[in-house]
């Protein structure tokens, strides 16, 4: 499903990912933890093909999107579901409009669109919100909205870059708990987070990150204690 | 697929309404860049239409000397009919040309008394205007002709006004069509710029760069339609006036040749307005618009 290899990225003189090798399978659900600036949101961005590896190797859905053609990515992103980490709903449409505007921007008719929005809507929970604008929703609503646009065309893949970020613990835990829903439906979900709590509640795969490397991945652990004293540093 | 189109034109139409200052600045700039443009090309049609229809183009004359005799004189016609150049050589001896002269007058004044002063004369009309020079100047080297008139003068007039036209009007219209063009895509430029969160949302979920670009290129094609109706409009307006009042002015210029048909300026401005526009916000679309 999801292949890296050997993948290295420097941002002029920095390296952002160092020979970073990771494998996910069908029907996995992961978390990708680590500190800000660890390179979560870089490796994500290969994912989605938004950013090319300067070494190494990325596999996706069984396309190889380091040498993808641009012509071919947008059909490759029609089977990803995709929640950047600044993922900005548009602020001028409403909850619907937003989800919406995707299906259509992917050639979706009218029947179809309303039928889709409505059934995402309802998984995600967010019937009641459909007719409100971004500015009126709380930061969990939004984040709800933001994976329902992405679910919206079924994808087999579904990748959210911290959607947990400034969100309160209970609330948080409603996100995870959604995307372990939508990965229960079938989808493998890889989901960047630092939020210790949920980790060790969700007792799933977890793949930990530092400075550009991975440095642990546990089958269906809780938050690594490497990662603790790494905090403790960044916190002060 | 009609629900495609009408995404689409949605789209086109938020571009359109998110900065009106820099739409009616790429608008008017276009339309001014046409309208010169268009003006130009009209006014050249014309003198080139009237330059045509001159006869002078085709003719020359030779006034003989008052002493050469009647039968040099059709020795000389001889000769120059033999070139190829020449379709047909006249020859007007004094005393036609002197009644024609009287009966034209006739009103004015009495010439009946005078004696003939005018002396023969050769018309020579050529098969191609270009070879006029060359015949007047054959017909100069008879030491019987006096002086060549090839008429020109006319042509020449009309050649000189074309060509300034040619200079002002293309000039001038072409460096405003290149402002228009950059205005055209700077204001694309912006428009993407301020839709950046759209173009994201739509290159995440999967929408091709063409159906991406798409909205942007009709933005651009839109101003170039615009600026091209109202300069087509504008440039009509004044070539209507302006012939109504030459023609009260000069009687004479009723017998012009017609210019460009007016459906040719209402479908060519704005056409040349789309295509431009088009061409500019692709460029610009090409350079801002990634996924
Ligand atoms: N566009 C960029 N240009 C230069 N450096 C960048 C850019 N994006 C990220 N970086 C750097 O790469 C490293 C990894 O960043 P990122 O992947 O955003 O980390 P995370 O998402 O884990 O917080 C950081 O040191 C960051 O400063
Ligand atoms: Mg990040």
């Amino acid at each position: 499903m999801v292949e890296l290899k050997q993948v290295s990225v420097v941002y002029g003189e920095q390296h952002a990912l160092r020979r970073v090798s990771l494998s996910v399978e069908k029907g996995e659900f992961v978390f990708l933890v680590g500190a800000t600036g660890a390179g979560k949101s870089t490796l994500f961005k290969l994912l989605y093909g938004e950013l090319r590896p300067t070494e190494g190797e990325v596999w996706v859905l069984g396309q190889p999107l380091h040498q993808i053609k641009p012509r071919e990515l947008p059909y490759l992103r029609r089977r990803m579901g995709i929640v950047p980490q600044d993922y900005p709903l548009l602020p001028r449409k409403t909850v619907w409009e937003n989800i919406a505007y995707g299906l259509r921007a992917i050639g979706y008719n009218e029947t179809a669109v309303r039928q889709r929005v409505a059934q995402v809507l309802a998984l995600v929970g967010l019937n009641e919100q459909a007719r409100q604008m971004p500015s009126q929703l709380s930061g969990g609503e939004a984040q709800r909205a933001a994976i329902a646009r992405a679910i919206a065309n079924h994808p087999p893949l579904l990748i959210a870059d911290e959607p947990t970020a400034n969100l309160d613990p209970d609330t948080s835990w409603e996100i995870i708990e959604l995307l372990m829903r939508i990965n229960l439906r079938g989808a493998t979900v890889i989901v960047s987070t630092h939020n210790r709590t949920i980790v060790d509640r969700a007792c799933q795969r977890v793949v930990a990150m530092d400075r550009g490397q991975i440095i642990s991945d546990v089958p269906r652990g809780g938050y690594p204690v490497e990662l603790d004293r790494l905090y403790a540093s960044v916190m002060l | 697929m009609i629900d495609r189109l009408r995404f689409v034109l949605q789209e086109t139409r938020e571009s359109l309404l998110r900065n009106a200052t820099m739409q009616a600045a790429a608008i008017s700039t276009a339309c001014i860049a046409l309208v010169l443009l268009g003006g130009a090309g009209m006014a050249l049609y014309k003198l080139d239409a009237t330059a045509q229809s001159l006869p002078s183009r085709f003719e020359a004359e030779g006034v003989l000397k008052m002493s050469a005799p009647r039968a040099q004189a059709q020795q000389i016609k001889t000769q120059l009919e033999a070139m190829p150049e020449v379709e047909r050589v006249t020859l007007t001896p004094r005393e036609v040309a002197w009644e024609q002269e009287k009966q034209k007058l006739a009103n004015d004044v009495n010439l009946a008394d005078l004696p003939n002063p005018l002396p023969d004369k050769l018309t020579v009309r050529v098969r191609d205007p270009q070879t006029l020079p060359a015949v007047s100047a054959r017909i100069a080297q008879s030491p019987l002709v006096e002086e060549v008139i090839d008429s020109r003068k006319e042509l020449q007039t009309v050649l000189e006004v074309s060509r300034l036209v040619r200079w002002i009007g293309l000039g001038a219209g072409g460096l405003l069509l290149l402002a228009a063009l950059i205005l055209i895509y700077n204001t694309v430029r912006l428009t993407i710029f301020s839709r950046q969160r759209e173009v994201r949302v739509m290159a995440l979920l999967g929408a091709t760069l063409r159906s991406i670009r798409l909205p942007f290129i009709l933005e651009g094609m839109t101003q170039g339609v615009a600026g091209g109706v109202l300069a087509a409009l504008l440039v009509l307006l004044t070539a209507a006036f302006l012939s109504d009042y030459v023609v009260s002015q000069w009687p004479f210029l009723k017998d012009m040749p017609p210019g460009l048909p007016p459906l040719v300026v209402m479908i060519g401005l704005p056409g040349l307005g789309a295509l431009i526009g088009g061409l500019c916000a692709w460029w610009a679309t090409l350079r801002y618009v990634r996924i």
